[in-house]
């Protein structure tokens, strides 16, 4: 038995059936260990979100399987969370409500839903603001209260979709940070996708760079600098060129695809 | 210093009353009118008379109305503006007990039809059907069941929102943002869980918005319905001032009429914002 997450030969096809079946992703085959950060980046549309999916348990692989600590996933579970780049928060609950969601799905008392809310609140750092509504929240604010919900029900992976991509610049760099110190602690997996190359290089045990549509893997680039890394340093500028060439070469192509598509 | 401070209670005082003061304002325009043609005489005031004439001799008006509506015509026990209370009262009911039907039962059947896949196809095309006939074609049908009384009333006010609030409730379920499913089932949650936790607050707010947009067709229905088959009612003076042909009876219980709607979209506002208190006051519409 093998621990952490697996995803062997996927391919995912929406559509199959239909008139125009849409390939997202072929033949992908990665690995993710106990307490990885793995970030994925690629050009748009490439089945980046499709595979996180996938891995969630929300959609079926059409072919091909993705297994967790040696169990084949074929549903979801607070196990895997996802984190969206919108937080979709539940504008009828308060923010503790929405971060104890979960645990009171699962039955929990109300003590310890209060004990977990407070924790958490001060983890993610928003002491103070359990009782308010989530439209009152700033961007920001909103995507912490996403996290520390998906963290109330102790995730072995975190799964997060551009989880930055609505911030800005300064707000996106302190979440970075924070999502690192609340990773160190947790030692939960981490799979990320993001646009953003210096957000990878930030972040990343491992950048994986997918092709265009369909998603296959074109390069793996491990990072091995400590954190937090300097952007400025000769290895880092290094990376970014590299990943950045890689990046470019299929975003090149899935263009003229969609051109095509349209021609 | 004491000179800002008036004035700033000044602006405030006016900033709680500017609703109000449009509210006059509007109708202010539409009766100026009224009055106007009357003084030159292009309205005759027997056809038409105007405000200052109809709301002149109310307890005049008041004989007419009779809570029981079974003496309709006659200068019966009515009198007082308890009378007049009274009769607006037992419309109000039947409006209020065919709302709180129909908004109850067509989300009990619209959850139910996507949520019972087999009760779902057996009852939407029934649906899709009944519902573009006109809750008047239905008032035959509402004496025939219940014969004369509340009950056809009730029951004609629950018809005119009943298909309409069934199909919103299937529209909006199939609106619910797909984030918030993938969460709830994320988190746990079986699909009875998704339906009450998930689906039901996020469909709520609009259909109350849509309950609030059909509360006038509940009026008008009443109002027909409590001229034909009920026999009291603010549909029933309606009617009787018509055959009497007293023009002054007429108007003034539209304006009662049209005043108690007004009445009922507050409170239905009020409501919407003291149950459903995350949906922002700018999306809550109206007035
Ligand atoms: N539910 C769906 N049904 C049908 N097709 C879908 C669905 N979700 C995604 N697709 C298609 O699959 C392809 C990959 O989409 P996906 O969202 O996985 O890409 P992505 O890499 O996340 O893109 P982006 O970077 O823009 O978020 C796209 O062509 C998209 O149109
Ligand atoms: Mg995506």
């Amino acid at each position: 038995m093998t621990l952490g997450l697996k995803i062997a030969n996927v391919s995912k096809t929406w559509n199959p059936d239909g008139p125009e079946p849409v390939p997202a992703v072929r033949n992908l085959t990665l690995d993710v260990a106990l307490g990885e950060f793995v970030v994925l980046l690629g050009p748009s549309g490439c089945g980046k979100s499709s595979l996180l999916y996938i891995v969630a348990g929300l959609e079926d692989a059409t072919e091909g399987s993705v297994t967790f600590d040696g169990l084949e996933v074929t549903e979801p579970s607070p196990e895997r969370s996802l984190i969206f780049q919108e937080a979709a928060l539940y504008p009828w609950l308060t923010v503790r409500d929405n971060i104890t969601f979960g645990l009171k799905i699962a039955g929990q008392s109300t003590k310890k839903q209060d004990e977990a809310a407070e924790r958490l609140l001060r983890l993610v750092g928003l002491v103070g603001a359990g009782d308010k509504r989530p439209h009152e929240l700033s961007g920001g604010m909103r995507q912490r209260a996403a996290l520390a919900r998906a963290l109330a029900m102790e995730p072995k992976v975190l799964l997060m979709d551009e989880p930055f991509a609505a911030l800005d610049i300064q707000t996106r760099a302190r979440m970075q940070g924070h999502l690192l110190n609340i990773w160190e602690t947790s030692k939960a997996s981490v799979l990320l996708v993001t646009h953003s190359i210096e957000e990878a290089l930030a972040l990343a045990d491992r950048v994986v760079v997918f092709t265009a549509r369909p998603g296959q893997i074109k390069a793996e680039i491990p990072i091995t600098a400590p954190r937090p890394r300097d952007m400025r340093s000769p290895e880092m500028i290094d990376l970014a060129i590299q990943c950045e060439a890689l990046l470019a070469e299929e975003v090149e192509k899935s263009f003229k695809e969609q051109e095509q598509e349209i021609a | 210093m004491t000179q800002d401070k008036r004035t700033s209670v000044l602006r405030r005082l006016i900033k709680r009353l500017e609703p109000t003061l449009w509210v006059f304002a509007s109708l202010s325009i539409f009766v100026g009118f009224w009055e106007f043609a009357w003084w030159r005489g292009w309205a005759n005031p027997l056809l038409l008379p105007p405000p200052h004439i109809f709301l002149a001799n109310l307890t005049d008006q008041f004989r007419f109305f009779d809570p029981g509506g079974t003496r309709a015509g006659a200068l019966a026990t009515g009198g007082s503006i308890f009378s007049v209370l009274g009769v607006i009262a037992w419309s109000s009911f039947r409006v209020t007990a065919g709302l709180v039907l129909g908004f109850v039962l067509s989300l009990v059947i619209g959850i139910g039809i996507r949520y019972f896949k087999i009760f779902g196809k057996l009852v939407l095309p029934l649906v899709t059907m009944l519902a573009p006939i006109s809750p008047v074609a239905w008032l035959p049908v509402a004496v025939f069941i219940f014969g004369i009384g509340n009950p056809p009333a009730i029951f004609l006010v629950f018809i005119a929102i009943f298909f309409i609030m069934t199909l919103a409730t299937l529209s909006q379920i199939e609106n619910v943002p797909v984030h918030y499913i993938q969460l709830a089932r994320i988190m746990g949650c079986n699909k009875r869980q998704i339906y009450r936790h998930v689906i039901l607050p996020s469909i709520l707010p609009e259909l109350f918005v849509t309950l609030r947009m059909n509360l006038f067709a509940a009026w008008m229905v009443v109002l027909i319905a409590e001229a034909v088959g009920v026999g009291s009612g603010l549909g029933q003076v309606t009617m009787m001032a018509r055959n009497t042909f007293n023009a002054s009876l007429v108007f003034f219980t539209m304006t009662l009429i049209g005043i108690t709607g007004f009445a009922f979209d507050q409170a239905l506002r009020y409501v919407q914002r003291k149950v459903l208190w995350w949906v922002g006051p700018s999306s809550v519409g109206g007035l």
